[in-house]
């Protein structure tokens, strides 16, 4: 090889190498912030004493979540249901059609969806209306204590 | 043979479409003068840091956010993962390089006369690069939104005052609002990330286009011989100092950049302002010039040097390039260079070493042990009500720290059992190391010191200083071991006039156990 052509093999390598070397780093950071979420934690959403047998209760939770480097506070509600001895869980107000907040109603013991009518059982299955499958079921669980109920946000 | 075939055919193609060849000779194939040689790679070393710059800085505005709210902990957001903290690292360090390579190539065009006849336009551009870069690296240094952000801005727009006639105007202008708050901010990061680089960019080009237009000026005396093509003798050079400059900033900013100082507290009036280092010079000039003639150290001096600077290729006439013939012009840049280089170590020695600095304060140390002894760490955790106090992301304020602290109830509503109360010297503690925890890791610190910290944290930083943090009122025990030894200081602490009649320091040996009395003043007897 001559002298010419291993100085551009020298330039070509080297210039590649940095230029690789930059973009991998570059790279790595612009895909993969590991910590911009944070994993779902137990949050307190009430007493066992508030709650009634089979009556669908809701709470209004306010959560900080971390987004990156904003903690954001989302307000975010949820019902408790409660069946009298120790099984409990919870299910999300929202509606699975377009994402309206359900409520209880008393006199027919469903949920109601306010836009477009769509209706739940207790249990969160679809009664009737556009909603294509059950409400969201939420982790819950009583404190090791028994008084006080806690959901997974 | 058949590849080698259809690759030429493909190169034909996209020359036939595109002519890329032909920006490629006008790129690479430059003819320069026989003796061409090292002196002549710091453009190029230029021109690749500046492309890092811009890289890394582009980059860097995926996950920055420029309000007071947000900036510091978007800052430590990026830092908290490897790669944020190498792009940061290299974004950091890039600056100090840029700066220390532009004078070595401004030193190189003085020696080698290369500004003369018929290349007065490209120094002239070159000083506006060297202009930008200074800018740069002002706007830069506020956008972390720390402490050492917000001082070192103070003080830049207070020498922004000294504008003649113009003071107030030109400091309202950087100011963007009354103070120095979110609009200063918005305004600095647009400077920095719009304005600056696009000017930048015209400027290189145009400095690269008038350095080709007159050729480069070769040795000072030139030699006789064929010219060469840039692409690959001179390139070759240039490349490899290139990689020896990256490959060295890239082992500095492996570890990131050094740790951010505390959020920015415009109400901390002890904070001892200290600019980046190349700032240090002009910085030191301030302080000789007190009361009205700060005009001078402000305004005059370094207008006087910029002013030599645009003016020399027309003081430096003749047509002698060789720097031995030219005494005058060498002679006043080398006083020059050693006022910049004195300034520049006296403002290093003299401004104090922050508390900040990066070695855990005593206070901080204790604060850790009574977090553990506080039971912080029943929500504080993994698995529990909120995130561990390591990997807290979002930063508070002292205010709302300590009143955390004091009563998590009141801030953090549900929990069923409040921790422990403190009282204002450990919440004080507390918050010192939580703030700390923010910017750095917790080193590996022996446990005797860990017991001692908490013990001085508790009882003696009220009065006693150790190495700058606490109270005035008694001796600084820095280095107290040098004068007492281990017994007397555990009788000094336990009854203070069993040792000195007079001591005014209260008695704390019905307030501290045995073995805190043995703790901390073994701790002590080793402070030398
Ligand atoms: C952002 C900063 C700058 C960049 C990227 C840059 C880039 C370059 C490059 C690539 C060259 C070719 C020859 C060599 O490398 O020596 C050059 C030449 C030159 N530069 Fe710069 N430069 C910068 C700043 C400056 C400054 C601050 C000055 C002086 C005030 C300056 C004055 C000159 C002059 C007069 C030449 C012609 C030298 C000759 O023909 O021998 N440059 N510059
Ligand atoms: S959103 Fe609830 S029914 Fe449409």
């Amino acid at each position: 090889m001559d002298r010419r052509r291993a100085l551009a093999l020298f330039v070509n390598t080297t210039v590649a190498f940095i230029g690789s070397a930059l973009s991998a780093v570059l790279g790595a950071f612009a895909l993969g912030p590991s910590r911009a979420w944070q994993s779902a934690r137990w949050v307190r959403a009430g007493a066992l004493t508030d709650l009634t047998p089979n009556v669908p209760v809701p709470r209004v939770l306010v959560i900080s979540r971390q987004d990156g480097w904003y903690r954001e506070r989302a307000r975010e509600t949820v019902f408790l249901v409660w069946d009298g001895d120790k099984s409990i869980h919870a299910l999300s107000a929202t509606c699975t059609h377009l994402g309206c907040q359900v409520r209880w109603d008393t006199d027919t013991t469903n949920f109601r969806c306010p836009c477009h009518g769509g209706v739940f059982d207790a249990q969160g299955h679809v009664v009737s209306g556009p909603p294509p499958r059950p409400l969201d079921r939420i982790e819950a669980r009583l404190d090791p204590s028994g008084a006080d109920v806690l959901v997974r946000l | 043979m058949k590849f080698r075939r259809s690759a030429s055919g493909l190169g034909e193609w996209l020359q036939s479409r595109t002519g890329f060849r032909g920006a490629r000779h006008a790129l690479l194939d430059e003819q320069l003068p026989p003796g061409t040689g090292w002196f002549f790679t710091l453009g190029s070393v230029l021109l690749a840091l500046l492309g890092v710059q811009l890289l890394t800085g582009a980059f860097l505005t995926l996950y920055y956010a420029p309000t007071p709210d947000h900036a510091y902990d978007s800052i430590r957001f990026i830092v908290s993962t490897a790669p944020g903290r190498i792009v940061h690292g290299l974004h950091h360090y890039g600056s100090s390089f840029i700066v220390v390579a532009i004078v070595l190539h401004m030193l190189r065009v003085v020696a080698f006369g290369s500004y003369k006849p018929p290349r007065e336009a490209t120094w002239l551009s070159g000083l506006a690069l060297f202009g930008l870069v200074l800018a740069f690296s002002l706007t830069g240094y506020l956008l972390p939104w720390d402490q050492r952000a917000y001082w070192a801005t103070v003080v830049t727009i207070n020498v922004a005052k000294l504008t003649p006639l113009a003071g107030e105007l030109a400091a309202g202008v950087l100011r963007g609002g009354d103070s120095i708050g979110a609009l200063t901010l918005t305004r600095w990061y647009a400077v920095h990330v719009i304005f600056l680089p696009a000017l930048l960019i015209l400027l290189v080009v145009l400095h690269v286009v008038l350095m080709r237009r007159h050729g480069i000026s070769g040795p000072v005396r030139s030699r006789p011989g064929p010219m060469t093509p840039f692409y690959p003798w001179q390139a070759a050079r240039d490349t490899a100092v290139v990689a020896v400059v990256l490959a060295t900033m890239a082992a500095f900013a492996w570890n990131g950049a050094p740790p951010l100082e505390g959020r920015a507290d415009p109400t901390d009036a002890t904070y001892v302002p200290r600019p980046e280092w190349y700032f240090l010079g002009l910085f030191q000039l301030l302080k000789y010039f007190p009361g009205k003639w700060e005009v001078v150290g402000g305004m005059v001096v370094p207008g006087l040097a910029a002013a030599f600077l645009i003016l020399l290729p027309w003081l430096d006439r003749g047509p002698e390039r060789n720097p031995r013939k030219r005494p005058a012009v060498l002679l006043a840049v080398a006083i020059g260079m050693a006022g910049v280089v004195t300034l520049t170590t006296l403002g290093w020695r003299d401004s104090p070493r922050n508390r900040e600095a990066t070695a855990w304060t005593l206070r901080e140390i204790g604060g850790r042990t009574l977090v553990q002894q506080t039971g912080c760490a029943r929500c504080h955790s993994e698995e529990g009500l909120a995130d561990s106090l390591e990997a807290l992301t979002s930063s508070r304020g002292t205010e709302w720290l300590a009143g955390h602290v004091a009563d998590p109830e009141m801030i953090a509503p549900g929990l069923r059992e409040p921790p422990a109360r403190r009282d204002e010297r450990e919440v004080a503690a507390i918050v010192a190391y939580v703030h700390r925890l923010a910017r750095q890791p917790y080193p590996a610190i022996p446990r005797e010191t860990e017991v001692a910290g908490a013990i001085f944290a508790r009882f003696c930083v009220g009065c006693h200083t150790i190495d700058a943090d606490g109270g005035k009122d008694g001796p600084d025990l820095s280095a107290i071991g040098s004068k007492r030894d281990q017994d007397t200081l555990r009788r000094i602490i336990t009854h203070p006039t069993s040792v000195n009649p007079d001591a005014e320091m209260p008695a704390f040996g019905k307030r501290l156990t045995p073995a805190e009395l043995d703790a901390i003043s073994r701790y002590l007897a080793a402070r030398r």
